[in-house]
């Protein structure tokens, strides 16, 4: 056996602390990383599922649009794009978006019209029950309410919350995905409370789509919008099959109107919440830097406690390369042990995080297992030089005389 | 002697430790000549400066002025040249046995040979056998007996092949029954391998092993001829 694997053998409870606090900077680095990464792109992947090349949204919100929903685009540019460029444009879905709180936590609310749910649910079907408002009949009820000609001087119409989810044309109807219905115990059927209103569950699709809770557009451009159900959020644009969306962005442009690729949604994301991954990063490196200083302390404690040791090494002739390479290269067992156990404890706690919060995301990937790993050679190296240097300083008479 | 019969001479060796008022002057201008073949027992009182002599000779620590002869050759004053000469020709005893304790006998001897670059190819296993310590090699220092550490050490001592083989105080450590039979291991390698030996020792019985004895008092041989 070699003198570096027996002395952290013969040292088991030294060793199993500094090697457990390793771990823990690296469960640390891979877990924190893992759900800060894997909740964000989380989102983005089921952004990248809607069966869409396009978002058209209003310029005046800029290059990003990943916190926005409300009232934004009329919905008169679903018509303009397709009159205008029928031969570029295949489909145009209107989307409303919005922000309930149900399964414990904010959700995005996608509000759609029933014809267009395949396009943000790419192309899922239902797992139980059926879609809201499947007839569209309470679409076409606000419709005639709100949209049809009035004479001037009518009282301004009031809809109250029973008259939307009257039982002929129930507006108040939400359909989860299978995520949040196990992460809520909702089932179809079920009756929850969101915004001031009684909802219907009525259906439950495979998770992966859009969003976690779909709504008719109508209802959610009604009760989120002001009332005003001629703008909805954004526009999805499906282009034709051959159709380069980047050229068929710049086609469609329109005064008032940006237009963006939804594969350009994941780098958004990226740039609006970037710097969360910067301070997670930070906490990380923070957590390693503990971690190694621990681990260069435990060599440095050894070297001073071995100083007999090292000296016999050199009364054999032991050139101070063969000294430092010994300290190297316990260090690097330590951490090696270390870093596996550090990698165990992040898929245990990435098991425990998406058990206790199904909602949560922790992605551990192969670039981070790496990326720990060579945190974790380099930390090793880094900080069993200092110890390896004053082991090779080792006065050899002192230590191994008693005059 | 002749010069071709020396494997090991110093020439005016000095030595001090200390600086100041506190300087320790512990070899003063000494000359020694080891035949090859030779075992050589080094007398004295304590503080004369055996050890001191014997970490010199085995270039643990650079004479302050002096010449060291290994085989005719004088030792490279340089701290690479003397460890070369500890790697590769130079086999250490010590009192205390100074085995490392986190390893095997078989691994004390192992890593002694890996220090040196040298393949372990039984080598233990033989010097083991003719010591008498086979049964420990499985085992860490903390269980054998002292005499079975210092059997042991020997071996490790011996195991690159060393021209000289310098034993500090052996016998310090081990009680009589002991101290008879590691000497007795010691005259046997020296009679049948014609090692070459200097020990350094308290005791009269155990300089009786030797073929020459020579005294020291403070700093410097008794003997006329070095």
């Amino acid at each position: 056996m070699n003198l570096p694997l027996a002395n952290i053998l013969h040292h088991t409870l030294r060793s199993t602390l500094s090697a457990l606090g390793i771990g823990i900077g690296i469960c640390m680095l891979v877990t924190l990383s893992g759900l800060a990464r894997g909740t964000l792109y989380e989102v983005a992947d089921r952004w990248e599922q809607v069966r869409a090349d396009l978002i058209a949204y209003p310029d005046i919100w800029g290059d990003n649009l990943t916190t926005l929903s409300g009232v934004g685009l009329p919905d008169k540019y679903a018509g303009v794009f397709a009159a205008e460029h029928g031969d570029l444009v295949e489909r145009v879905a209107p989307v409303f978006l919005w922000h309930l709180k149900l399964g414990g936590q904010d959700q995005t609310v996608v509000g759609v019209d029933a014809p267009d749910a395949d396009v943000v649910l790419g192309g899922r079907g239902l797992l139980e029950g059926r879609l809201f408002d499947p007839d569209s009949r309470f679409s076409r009820w606000l419709e005639g309410l709100l949209l049809a000609p009035s004479s001037e001087g009518d009282s301004p119409l009031e809809i109250a919350s029973a008259d939307l989810s009257a039982p002929s044309h129930n507006g108040l109807e939400l359909v989860i995905d299978s995520r949040l219905a196990a992460a809520g115990g909702y089932r179809v059927g079920d009756r929850v409370s969101a915004a001031g209103h009684e909802w219907s569950i009525v259906g439950i699709v495979p998770a992966g789509g859009m969003a976690r809770v779909y709504m008719p557009r109508r209802a959610a451009q009604f009760l989120f919008g002001s009332g005003d159900i001629t703008k909805s959020t954004i526009l999805f644009v499906r282009l034709r099959a051959g159709a380069d969306p980047s050229a068929g962005a710049r086609a469609l442009r329109k005064p008032g109107v940006m237009l963006v690729q939804v594969r350009q949604y994941r780098a958004m994301l990226e740039q609006k919440f970037g710097v969360l991954f910067r301070y997670v990063d930070a906490v990380n490196v923070v957590a390693l830097v503990i971690a190694f200083l621990f681990v260069m302390i435990t060599l440095y404690t050894m070297v001073l406690q071995r100083t007999r040791e090292i000296a016999i090494l050199k009364s054999s002739g032991a050139s101070d390369a063969f000294i430092l390479r010994q300290v190297v290269c316990e260090s690097l067992l330590l951490t090696g042990a270390g870093t596996v156990a550090g990698l165990a404890m992040s898929f245990a706690a990435a098991w425990a995080i998406e058990t206790a919060a199904p909602l949560y995301t922790v992605t551990i990937t192969g670039t981070w297992v790496l990326i720990a790993v060579g945190a974790a050679a380099a930390g090793a190296i880094v900080s069993a030089l200092y110890p390896a240097w004053r082991a090779s300083r080792v006065d050899l008479l002192a230590a191994l005389t008693l005059e | 002697m002749t010069d071709s019969d020396a494997i090991l001479e110093a020439r005016g060796l000095h030595k001090s430790f200390g600086r100041g008022p506190a300087r320790v002057h512990v070899l003063r201008g000494l000359d020694l000549r080891v035949r090859r073949g030779e075992f050589l027992a080094v007398m004295g009182p304590s503080g004369c400066g055996k050890s001191t002599l014997l970490h010199v000779l085995g270039q643990m620590t650079p004479p302050d002025a002096g010449e060291i002869l290994l085989d005719g050759l004088p030792v490279p004053p340089s701290a690479a040249g003397r460890n070369a000469i500890r790697r590769r020709r130079i086999g250490f005893v010590f009192q205390r046995f100074n085995l490392i304790d986190v390893l095997t006998a078989a691994d004390n001897v192992a890593i002694s040979l890996r220090v040196r670059g040298l393949p372990a190819d039984g080598r233990a296993e033989e010097l083991f056998a003719a010591m008498g310590v086979s049964h420990v090699a499985r085992r860490k220092p903390g269980q054998m007996s002292i005499g079975e550490q210092q059997r042991v050490a020997v071996a490790r001592a011996l195991a690159h092949r060393p021209q000289v083989l310098l034993a500090d105080e052996p016998t310090g450590s081990l009680d009589s029954a002991n101290a008879a039979d590691l000497l007795a291991l010691l005259g046997r390698v020296h009679r049948d391998d014609g090692q070459t030996i200097v020990m350094i020792t308290h005791s009269a019985e155990a300089a009786a092993v030797a073929d020459r004895v020579v005294h020291m008092i403070d700093g410097r041989l008794l003997d006329a001829r070095p």
